[in-house]
């Protein structure tokens, strides 16, 4: 920002002006440095190559990302054990962030109806849930579902078990794996993944809608009602087609949000359907210790969200513009 | 007919968010060292032991205390010259600044994690406590500058003209006009960056490089040795302390304006 600009902006916007530019060079100079710079390293490193037994060297080689699509040994031989696990992470996040939209969404239309007094309370309750860690969810989700305690318990319990093979469902249950021989189970399973997940990002589903929904001008409802359109009819000639976009981008935002998320995997999903959040991990601090590989697998992950984030914004801006 | 209807599904959607946290809360006060629901022998010793008696809780607590008050201070610190100069100027560049500030909270917590760890590594002070705090404050500075600016957006341009005309100097008029007035979107905004910083452990985790824990990289840690009912005395504590501060944001501010909801239908 040159002087000359600065004046420039001085006469035009009504508003007081920083006079000091060297502050917001500084500002965008720390900034930049805080934010952007782990990013470019890790983008750098994927590049890199490991050395047996001590760490890692800078390098230009392709070979992270050959291991990660078609596996360390090609063309002899080609694995997609990497690709496999991004697939389940795309998977479990897909499902669990359109369930979790869907369900909020009717659930945030009655909230916006409420008194602003109730608006809060709820709010402050959503809010609370949201904040809370994974770590709190996972274990919260792991007693309900665990053998011992919890859902399973109160299966046998209630009898609910009994009554589950007289009638012959739980044979398709233990198709799906959600039960042992002698009664159902949830641990591990992809039910248990994706409805924790799920929960996991509904109180975001809420926040996120809130706006759209809040913005709703009930005059319009209210003018098809009178017009003798039925509920339904109401729901989706009006409320749908105008938050159509906001529903769209708030699902984006979710799954992306969830391809990272890592304790609910490493505790729910089955071994064999571990995700790639859970692979850098165990290739940058865990077991294996190869940073250069774990780094091409966060930027598959960095480059699947970012193309994910990009579409969300647009049709933010979209719905925005309309 | 509709209307109960409506009731019903909204009171069952609040149970079942409630429902984990029950169990926990219950599981806490477990006698023994298993988690149980419904809780064994149950009594209040996993309070003490959590709060009191196991140093490595108590220190773990003193760091989580540390890291978000820091974190979160650092935040409204960054985000309020941000939010200031997206507001007074409208720039291209400000835009894209404030685009890449928030970037940490838009991406997957782990590559950004991954990516602290190399960069502190190279600055060489991985596994200090200052590198914590700063860390969650880039993470979290989306937070602030969102609500700082919402609360910019607020003021009355009216007031701005009548202190300009008035001959207010700059600095007059930002303690006077806009100081005041984006106050408690500030304090919101800290809250914000708060309470997620107390609760999150991905980033915690490779910066820390396992020199100190907080809370929450605590229970992560000893996560493949399953859950304690000591862990869930510390969920309580956060579940508890995240409504204090809501409630306190919805109380002293106005939590549906800050969550977007239109101004004009009240």
């Amino acid at each position: 920002m040159t002087a000359v600009d600065s004046t420039k902006a001085e006469m035009t916007a009504p508003v007081p002006q920083m006079r000091r530019p060297w502050g917001t060079w500084a500002l965008g100079a720390l900034i930049l440095f805080l934010a952007v710079t782990p990013f470019i390293l890790v983008i750098v490193i994927s590049f890199g190559q490991k050395i047996e037994g001590a760490g890692w060297e800078w390098d230009f080689t392709l070979a992270n990302y050959q291991r990660f699509f078609v596996g360390a040994l090609w063309p002899d031989e080609v694995t997609f054990l990497h690709l496999q696990r991004l697939y389940y992470a795309l998977y479990y996040a897909v499902i669990a962030s359109v369930l979790a939209v869907a369900t909020a969404f009717p659930f945030t239309y009655l909230l916006t109806r409420q008194s602003r007094r109730a608006q809060s309370c709820w709010l402050v309750f959503i809010l609370a849930s949201l904040s809370l860690s994974e770590v709190f969810i996972v274990m919260g989700w792991d007693v309900l579902l665990s053998n011992r305690s919890g859902l399973p318990m109160l299966f046998e319990v209630s009898g609910a078990t009994d009554w589950l093979k007289r009638t012959g469902w739980f044979e398709v249950l233990r198709e799906w794996g959600l039960a042992n021989p002698r009664n159902v189970k949830f641990k591990t399973s992809e039910f248990a993944t994706i409805l924790t997940m799920s929960y996991l990002v509904w109180p975001y589903a809420v926040i996120l809608l809130y706006p759209a929904l809040s913005r709703l001008d009930p005059s319009l409802t209210e003018a098809a009602r009178t017009m003798g359109a039925g509920p339904t009819k109401v729901m989706t000639s009006v409320i749908l087609p105008t938050v159509k976009l906001p529903l769209i981008g708030s699902t984006l935002l979710l799954f992306v949000f969830l391809l990272g998320s890592y304790v609910t995997v490493v505790v729910f999903a089955e071994p064999a359907k571990q995700t790639t959040a859970v692979a850098v991990y165990e290739s940058v601090r865990g077991a294996t210790l190869d940073a250069p590989f774990g780094a091409a697998q966060a930027v598959v992950l960095l480059v699947t969200a970012a193309l994910f984030l990009v579409l969300a914004q647009f049709l933010t801006k979209r719905s925005e513009a309309r | 007919m509709r209307r109960t209807f409506g009731h019903i599904f909204m009171a069952l959607s609040g149970l079942v968010l409630a429902l984990p946290i029950i169990v926990v809360a219950g599981a806490s006060l477990n006698g023994g060292r298993t988690m149980l629901f419904p809780p064994e022998d149950p009594n209040f010793a996993r309070f003490v032991e959590f709060f009191i008696t196991e140093t490595i809780w108590v220190r773990a607590l003193r760091n989580s205390l540390i890291v978000a008050f820091g974190s979160a201070t650092l935040a409204v610190l960054l985000a309020w010259p941000l939010a200031y100069l997206l507001w007074a100027k409208g720039s291209k560049a400000s835009k894209v600044l404030a685009g890449l500030g928030s970037l940490p909270f838009a991406l997957p917590p782990i590559v950004f994690g991954v990516g602290l760890g190399f960069m502190w590594a190279f600055v060489g002070s991985l596994g200090a406590i200052w590198v914590g705090i700063v860390s969650h404050a880039t993470l979290f500075l989306a937070l602030p500058l969102v609500t700082i600016s919402i609360g910019l957006q607020s003021i009355d341009r009216a007031h701005l003209d009548a202190a300009a005309t008035m001959g207010a100097t700059e600095v007059v008029t930002f303690r006077t006009v806009i100081l005041p007035q984006t106050l408690p979107y500030s304090i919101s905004g800290f809250f914000f960056a708060l309470v997620l910083s107390f609760n999150e452990f991905i980033v915690m985790f490779f910066v820390s490089a396992s020199a100190y824990a907080t809370v929450t990289l605590q229970i992560f840690n000893s996560l493949r040795n399953g859950y304690t009912p000591t862990m869930a005395v510390a969920a309580v504590l956060f579940i508890t302390v995240s409504i204090a501060v809501f409630s306190a944001v919805a109380r002293w501010g106005d939590l549906p304006r800050l969550m977007g909801a239109d101004q004009s239908r009240n």
